[in-house]
This record gives C-alpha cells, structure tokens and sequence, in this order.
C-alpha cells in the first residue's frame, strides 16, 4: 500500500513474457518500488495465473492513478479538437497530463468535458452543501435553500414535524423557481 | 524564530483530552477555496499569486479568528523547515516543495490554519483532539464565512465551489480522522479493515501527514467524495465509519489482553525500559516504541505516572525535523540519535 505506484506502460517494440519466457508479452507496467523503477511484463495467462486481472491496476489509495485512467477513458474523440479554456488557456490534453484544473472559467468552457469526468470521480454532479453569502442572484437563492436545509435538518432532529413540513415547501418552491 | 517558538510549545490538538482520545488522536475538516477570476494557483504567473495572497492576507487581517495568527513566508524557509510544518500538520506535501507567494497563517494552538496559495488560493483547515469532527467543521465553517465577507470565491450552483482538482470540487471539504490502532495490526485484521474501509470511499495515510508513511500504527480515515452530499452528511458518514473502527480496536484491545495479556504487558515494559534508558534512538525505533507504551499507559494502565497528552506530544518533538528546528540548527544523524535519546529520557523521567 505504501511506496508502490503502479502505472501501465505501452511498449515500443514486441516483449517476451517474462514468466514462461514463451509467450509475447500483452502486460506491460512498471512499478515504482522505494524510488526504483521496475518493468515488468507478462502474458495473458501468467498474468492471469498471478492474479493481475484489470481491477488490479485501480490502486484503491492512490486518485491521480485512479483519475489518469478515467480520462484517458472519458474523452470523446471528436472533441479533443482544440478547445480550450479562453482565460488560463488549460486544454483537454492539459486536464489529461496533470489531472488538474486552471481555473474557474474552464469549467464553464470545458463543461462537456468535466461532466463525465466529475460523475466518475464523485458519483453525482449537483452540488448540495455550503453556498457562500456573496454572490450572484442565482447564488443568493442557492444559499437561501441551502440554509432553509440545515435548519430543516435541525427540525426534523427536534422532531417538530410540522414546522419541518413548512420548510419543506418553501425550499421546493424555492428549487422551481431555478 | 517563529518556528523554534513553535517547536516549543505542542499543538493543542495532541492533547489527547477530546472524546475517544485514547484511541482516536485528532480529526480535522479542510476547505478549499478559490477567488473568482484568478487562475487557480498551478497555472498561474507570479503577479496573479502576488495579487491573491494580498487578498487573501488583508481578508485574514479582518478575521477574529485568524488577526493574531502567526504569518509565515514559505519561500524563506530551509526544506527541514517546511518539513517541521508538513509534521505538525500545517501544510502539505505539494506545499513545501511550492516557491514564492506561498504563506501560511495559523493561529498559536495550531487549531485553525490556512494555505495561501497551495493548490487553491485557500486551503483553511481546522484541528481538534479527539473524535469531535462535527465541531472541526463548524469551526472552518465560521472562520470561512469570516473570510468570505471579504473575498469573491469560485463557485457554481451545480458544481459548488471550483477547486484545482475535480477530487475537491463541490463542498472542497476533506473530512478526516487520525487513528492509533496498534491491537488491530497485531492481530493482523488491519489489512482486511483498510480494504473494507476503502470500498467505503475513505482513504488511509501516516501520523505526519499527506503523503508520509504510516508509522507507529496510525492510520487515518477521510472522505474521498466532495459533490453531491452535504458537509454534514459526509461529516456523519466519516464519524460514523471511524466509531466503528474504534469499536474494532476496543474489542481487539480486549482480546489481546485475554489471551496474551502477560506477553503484552512484557512488550510494553521492554518498549518503556529502553525508551528511558537508551542514549542513542532513531526516530523509526522512538515511534514504534511509544506506539507501544501508548497502547500499555491507555489500555492496561501501566506507567500511571504518564499522560496520554505526555505521549503524544513526545511523537511530535521527536522527528528529524522537529528536533533540528527546535536546536536551531542542521544536525547530523548520529547527533539527532543522541539528543532525541535525551529528550524521551527526560520526558518520561520527569513525569514521575
């Protein structure tokens, strides 16, 4: 778990595999074992018989491995064109080497991009915590709900239901109006 | 100066006086911010980071939290030097390795701190002793309505407030525990937990922070989901997951007192006999050791002359980084050996 960082690699040319040293090599990946580097290549049925299936190389604590995958995974050909963020100038290819964002603009330009992306990492994409006091009007009626939500949550904790129902109302009416 | 000020004086929050403290050592609640319209710190030239942290800085000046913090320039610092910050906590990894613009604010317990410039413009986080998460995030929470009164953050109905990385987009808010579980690792069940836990979307990591090994037993849960949930609710979720680990280690406690109480007790008194008497002692050997007597002085109630706030204080003034601090100056290993030998002499000797 600690020390290991496992990453698949694409070989140039055709690799024996290194177990029964007869097949060609289909597993290729390198291990980052204590700061070396260590290559190792397999094929499918020693690769199999060691246990290295495809989860194998989702690293449960490791996110940036977990998250090169997923956008190599995400992006859709025809878009990977040359759109890109018109205030940091962060492209898709950006996004793919670093895993990083450049600014709050890009997720706006680069929205069709970040949505698949997000889903992956987060599960759902609408946000349902903390809004900040400054802001725009739109924002203001978000920080309105959002502490219409807490104060629900403290009233159903009292068990004053009827107060609780009221509430309840008033922030549905509140999500309409959007 | 500051800094050997602070290698002075323990954090507040290794205490050990906060609820489940024998077991859980701190939680903490970190919130990443960003200003509207800059670019998030990565991407951006030096004349934008110059520009936000004067924001930031002058938001901080108006802050009843945050006025009579200390201020650090992380760009004159020495490497050890920001080591000794890593180890306590107040910065990251990513961080200390950051050149100019970069500042650290953090008031004298080291309970509320914030990041200028880290990988968003702001990371503020607070610490607590103990199991007490929910007030961890009321704490931020205030202290980032404080600052917003006077800063414009990034934010967007759908997604939240807009983070540098999409792993903190929404609440930016990480939610996490710091747990002493040696009795799970001696019974060898802690492997099958991390794995258990890390289905549940929490993580594992060492006593010195992100990116440090795990050391002396300590493993630490946190939230891996920032969108879609409110801050309580992931606050719960990571509670609710940590008292069950708690409850774990409590009911592995027992057994190993059961069935091999004598043997526990013979390491505990060994790992205390050479803790007092040994004049040469390595950081790994210290940690491991009072890993030990923690789990003797908490559990079996041996040492009665020690404290739980003793011990993990001891685990923070004992590293490369904080004893060099401390002297005030680079020191070689075997010189290190022999003053941290001296340190955990005195300490525990003068406890009686």
């Amino acid at each position: 778990m600690v020390g290991k960082k496992k990453t698949i690699i694409i070989p140039k040319k055709k690799m024996i595999c290194q177990v029964c040293g007869e097949r060609e090599a289909t597993f290729h990946f390198k291990e980052m074992i204590n700061g070396q580097v260590k290559e190792l290549h397999l094929c499918e049925i020693c690769a199999k018989e060691k246990g290295l299936s495809e989860t194998f190389f989702v690293p449960s604590f490791s996110l940036s491995n977990l998250m090169a995958g997923l956008t190599e995974l995400e992006v859709p050909l025809f878009q990977e064109t040359s759109v890109s963020c018109p205030h940091c100038g962060l492209s898709y290819e950006d996004i793919k080497k670093t895993g990083k964002i450049g600014c709050s603009l890009c997720y706006q330009a680069l929205k069709e991009y970040l949505t698949p992306l997000l889903e992956r990492i987060q599960g759902k994409v609408r946000h349902f915590g903390k809004v900040p006091r400054r802001g725009k009007v739109k924002d203001q009626r978000e920080r309105r709900i959002y502490e219409l939500r807490k104060e629900l949550e403290k009233l159903v904790r009292k068990e004053e239901y009827e107060r609780a129902a009221e509430l309840r109302d008033e922030i549905r009416r509140l999500e309409k109006e959007k | 100066m500051i800094l050997q000020e602070m290698a002075n004086s323990a954090s507040q929050w290794s205490r050990g006086d906060g609820p489940e403290g024998e077991i859980v050592f701190s939680c903490r609640v970190r919130l990443a911010r960003n200003l509207e319209g800059f670019t998030f710190p990565p991407r951006a030239h030096d004349s934008v980071l110059r520009d936000v942290s004067d924001k930031v800085l002058n938001a901080v000046k108006k802050s009843d939290y945050l006025k009579n913090s200390r201020l650090i320039n992380i760009s004159e610092l020495s490497g050890t030097e920001r080591r000794f910050l890593l180890e306590r906590h107040l910065i990251s990894l990513e961080f200390s390795a950051e050149g100019s613009h970069r500042f650290l604010v953090t008031e004298k317990g080291e309970v509320i701190s914030l990041m200028i410039n880290e990988e968003d413009h702001l990371r503020l986080q607070s610490i607590l002793s103990g199991l007490q998460l929910m007030d961890a995030w009321r704490l931020s929470d205030k202290v980032d309505d404080e600052l917003e009164q006077n800063l414009d953050y990034a934010f967007l109905p759908q997604w939240g407030y807009l983070t540098s990385c999409p792993t903190n987009t929404g609440t930016g808010m990480r939610a996490s525990c710091m747990l002493h579980l040696p009795a799970l690792v001696a019974t060898h069940r802690i492997d099958e937990l991390l794995k258990n836990i890390s289905k549940l979307v929490l993580g594992a990591r060492g006593l010195y922070g992100e990116g440090t090994k795990s050391q002396g037993d300590f493993f630490q849960i946190s939230n891996q989901v920032t969108l879609g949930l409110g801050e309580e609710e992931i606050v719960d979720s990571v509670e609710r997951v940590t008292r069950q680990v708690v409850g774990q280690e409590k009911r592995a406690r027992e057994m190993l007192l059961k069935r091999n109480g004598t043997q526990l007790k013979d390491q505990v008194g060994r790992a205390y006999g050479t803790l007092v008497n040994a004049y040469l002692m390595s950081s790994e050997e210290a940690i491991s050791l009072l890993s030990k007597l923690r789990l003797g002085v908490v559990s079996l109630h041996l040492f009665p002359h020690l404290s739980i706030q003793a011990l993990n204080e001891l685990f923070f003034m004992i590293t490369p980084a904080q004893l060099q601090v401390k002297e005030g100056k680079e020191m070689a290993p075997l010189d290190r050996a022999g003053l941290r030998a001296k340190i955990i002499r005195e300490r525990l000797g003068e406890l009686k």
